[in-house]
């Protein structure tokens, strides 16, 4: 006798509903949905009643947090699953995340939790381990099981992304790490608590396995207090319509989504094959030295992705040629790759009224083993893999806006590129007092790439929380008293150009404030500027911007500041005042994605910039009047209007037409000039490729990657290479 | 022709097209739900009737190319102003007038705050353009000898047979397969 529905156990459970799908294609075996039919008002009326206890859970819930990121930003989740895992209903918040439940249910059941240590009434079970499920460590899951009449007939689910996890570097977002144990604290699956209530030991783990436990403990009573007023919610909503309808609902809803998803594909997109390449730059040599030799050196990363969208309307993400796995912060498990992959597909198709897993039925992966998503190492880090595999959402986004813009769906049409830094900080005050904190505002927001018909937009998208939000500059410094924002703004002509721009990326400027004993901050960035973020921008346009960080030491900042005179307040400004003199420093340093653990001492700035989108369409057909509205607003500056788009502007910002269009034909003359036949240019480049005349880092990606055959078959095609070419 | 669905009128889809349609507008389009289930038609029909020839569209690719069928058979990727870039099945940037940026001067041209351009020693900036009008087409940013990257290839008869119920005339089982490599090897053999 199990504990699940009609006395199976959920081993029976799970094993009947793989089966039934793998046979009949439907969620459950549901070719019939026979609620829906008989009374479609009952079921929507019932399906809301779980969505409006998901956001009850959330609004209710977070007035325990202390977190910016939870309290402000609404950087969490709560959830109902199914007792094999598939999540039914979502609150607003960490859109992706729906996607790691079925993978941690699925662990319990396959480890036998039922058996040892058994599953009752009250228990909260707590995750945040990768090997089972978890993204990363930062994100926290906290279960709990639903009982009607002794049977478990659902679980309800907390989750959020916690500020420090105690790691070899601060906060939750590393860009250094070389394995799950730099990584910090990672509980795998652990009965944290009992009737209903944690166990004493658990708050202790918070208190001397993490930097900040105060702050941790509070999101975890704020896990655990959603959780079971979702928990109560369920038993109320059962009471209302019978047990035998809810778990019969739970299943219809899945399968009525999961149709609704492929006839969006189906009815607004073409099948066909479809690619798009990333690379990425890891900046190890020299950093961690004798400490950690494997990982004593560089990488530029290669992530290609080829997009199949199959007649049935399926989608499969082919990773093939992905990095290999390695002893650095960014590999990821197969949860925290579907997870973040399906960011790209929420805007682009799997809107709904409320966030569900169907998606694991209509988005098929291919991760090879041994690459950096699909990690053979048990112990390898992957505390910033997701910010790195976020960039898989790129496929969805941008491939899925090709397709819909080849049949006319134009409105539907949104690439995007989202390139963030996140960074963290700690130290020690000068009366001793310990502290770090970390800080996510640019995780939770965006700018919005071009699009066919109009420009992108700044500061406007979240792709991991569709609830877009900085947090507030006020919270922020309260968790981060060393750091005084002195600028948080948008950036002229940090955008990537096109007919239709991206909306300008935004940078901030912090100034260090009395640090006391102590201070280091690190930052992690989801892309390098040394390689851009993906490969291309949309039709002509190009691509998104990377990051940009200065770190600028013993500056005269303060004394600017004293006599009331204007100051620097982004990254541009910040070079052009230390070219001129302005500002003066003792030293600076500048980084283009991740940076190592930086010393800031009393009036140091803190510098950094990103969101910097893709550009749709040739800059030479930008119009006339979005230019003067870039020069009008100081968007763009007039060397870049002159230089990017052809568009000459009198004093006023008018652009002059007639000496516009005759640079513009001179340009284009240019391009005549400098370009080359295809097959002069394939020439000179293979025999380049031929003399292997790469990079170091370049070489090391190429002979990597060559290890597929399908990225070498593909390589070698390209360049007619003889069969035993090796690098 | 099935009745028009004039939820979202061709005149509405012209408009957006050319970047002209009031946002408020959009963002009817953007709620319609179900979508106006002939928009596909209407897009080529608006389309057609924006360039100076007489090829029957198949599925437009990119700002400026599009899918046409030949009259004496065959499908081939054609720019608006006319140039044909040969069989859709074979990568349309084969048929391109090709630059590279490859110095931090020549990058810095078209990336315009200098902390982010990238590093020379790691990508190189293609840029591909039209034969014909010399619009820019496409951009990579990759590495030095990186695979000229294919973005699509539409499987067009699964989608008009099996999507838009309308197969087309000239239906074969191999018009879905990828032809790029054919033309290195045809250059390597030309020498």
């Amino acid at each position: 006798m199990g504990i699940g529905y009609q006395g199976k156990t959920l081993k029976e459970m799970l094993a009947e509903k793989d089966r039934l799908i793998r046979e009949t294609g439907y969620f459950y075996g549901l070719e019939k949905l026979e609620l829906a039919e008989e009374d479609p008002a009952k079921l929507t009326r019932f399906h809301m009643r779980l969505l409006a206890g998901c956001m009850s859970a959330r609004e209710t819930a977070k007035l325990i947090s202390a977190s910016p990121a939870a309290a402000t930003m609404g950087e969490f989740l709560f959830e109902i699953a199914t007792p094999e895992g598939d999540v039914v209903s979502a609150s607003q918040g960490l859109a992706g995340h729906v996607l790691s439940v079925p993978f941690m249910v699925r662990a319990m059941i396959d480890l036998d939790y039922e058996d040892d240590p058994g599953i009752k009434e009250g228990d909260i079970i707590s995750n945040n381990e990768p090997l089972y499920g978890a993204p990363h460590a930062s994100d926290c899951y906290t279960f709990i099981p639903v009982f009607y009449e002794g049977e478990l007939i659902a679980w309800t689910v907390g989750m959020n992304h916690i500020s420090d996890v105690g790691g070899m570097l601060p906060g939750n977002l590393a860009g250094i790490s070389v394995n799950a144990f730099t990584d910090g604290w990672q509980y795998p699956l652990v009965k944290s608590g009992e009737n209903f209530k944690q166990h004493k030991w658990w708050e202790l783990l918070w208190k001397t396995r993490t930097r900040l436990g105060t702050m941790n403990i509070l999101d975890d009573k704020m896990r655990v207090a959603g959780a079971m007023a979702l928990h109560n919610r369920i038993s109320d909503i059962v009471e209302e319509f019978g047990v035998d309808y809810f778990m019969k609902a739970l299943r219809e809803i899945l399968e009525r989504e999961r149709r609704v998803l492929i006839q969006r594909i189906k009815s607004q997109a073409v099948p066909g094959i479809y690619h798009l390449v990333q690379f990425h730059t890891v900046r190890y040599k020299g950093v961690t030295g004798k400490l950690f030799p494997n990982s004593d050196r560089d990488w530029l990363l290669h992530m290609p992705a080829e997009l199949r969208i199959l007649p049935e309307g399926k989608l499969v993400l082919d990773k093939e040629g992905l990095t290999s796995e390695a002893d650095f912060h960014i590999n990821c498990r197969e949860a925290g790759v579907r997870a973040m992959a399906s960011l790209g597909t929420r805007p682009m198709f799997a809107y709904s009224k409320t966030m569900n897993t169907a998606m694991m039925y209509v988005l098929d992966h291919e991760m090879p083993p041994g690459s950096m998503a699909n990690p053979q190492n048990p112990f390898a880090g992957t505390i910033s893999g997701l910010g790195i595999m976020g960039r898989y959402s790129v496929p969805l986004w941008n491939c899925i806006s090709q397709a819909f813009f080849a049949t006319g769906f134009l409105e539907e049409v949104m690439p995007h590129n989202p390139v963030i830094v996140a960074y963290g900080l700690g130290g020690v005050m000068a009366d001793g007092f310990r502290w770090a904190g970390g800080n996510l505002s640019t995780v939770g927001v965006q700018s919005s790439a071009g699009r066919p018909f109009k420009d992108g937009e700044p500061v406007c998208v979240g792709s991991a929380n569709l609830m877009t939000d900085l947090g507030e500059v006020e919270k922020w410094e309260f968790v981060e008293p060393t750091q005084l924002y002195i600028g948080q703004k948008l950036v002229p002509n940090y955008c990537g150009h096109g007919k239709y721009r991206a909306g300008l990326g935004l940078g901030i400027c912090e100034l260090v404030c009395e640090p006391g004993q102590h201070l280091t901050l690190a930052v992690f960035g989801s892309a390098s500027s040394e390689v851009t973020g993906a490969h291309s921008g949309m039709c002509g346009g190009y691509p998104a911007l990377g990051p940009v960080t200065y770190f600028v030491h013993d500056t005269n900042i303060k004394e600017i500041l004293e006599k009331g005179l204007p100051y620097p307040t982004d990254f541009v400004q910040v070079r052009e005042w230390l070219k001129e003199g302005k500002l003066k420093a003792g030293s600076v340093e500048l980084y283009h994605g991740d940076t190592p653990n930086v010393v800031l001492k009393d009036g140091d700035l803190f510098v950094t910039a990103c969101m910097a989108n893709c550009g749709w369409g040739d800059p030479l057909e930008r119009e006339y009047d979005l230019v003067e509205g870039d020069v009008r607003h100081g968007w763009l500056t007039l060397d870049v209007v002159k230089g990017v788009y052809g568009a000459i502007t009198d004093g006023e910002g008018k652009v002059k037409a007639k000496e516009s269009e005759e640079l513009r034909q001179q340009m284009r003359d240019r391009r005549k000039e400098r370009s080359v036949d295809a097959k002069d240019w394939w020439k000179e480049e293979r025999e380049k490729v031929l003399t292997k005349q790469f990079s170091e880092d370049v070489y090391n990606m190429y002979a990597d990657s060559s290890k597929y055959e399908k990225f070498r078959r593909e390589f070698v095609g390209m360049w007619q290479l003889p069969e035993d070419y090796q690098l | 022709m099935e009745k028009r669905d004039d939820r979202f009128t061709k005149q509405n889809l012209k408009l957006l097209v050319e970047g002209k349609l009031d946002w408020e507008e959009v963002k009817k389009a953007i709620r319609l739900a179900p979508k106006d289930a002939d928009r596909f038609w209407k897009y080529l029909e608006v389309l057609q009737e924006r360039v100076p020839w007489k090829e029957k569209m198949l599925l437009r690719i990119s700002d400026h190319l599009y899918i046409v069928a030949k009259e004496g058979g065959g499908r081939v990727v054609k720019c608006d102003c006319g140039h044909e870039f040969g069989d859709y099945r074979a990568n349309w940037k084969l048929s391109c007038r090709i630059y590279v940026r490859k110095t931090r001067e020549e990058m810095a041209e078209v990336v315009s705050v200098e902390e982010a351009v990238p590093n020379p020693d790691l990508v190189e900036i293609r840029e591909f353009y039209c034969p014909g009008c010399y619009a820019q087409l496409g951009v990579e940013v990759v590495p030095l000898g990186y695979p000229v990257i294919f973005e699509m290839l539409p499987d067009l008869d699964t989608f008009y047979r099996e999507w838009l119920g309308q197969p087309l005339p000239d239906e074969r089982p191999d018009w879905f397969q990828d032809r790029t490599i054919d033309m290195p090897a045809q250059w390597a053999k030309e020498g």
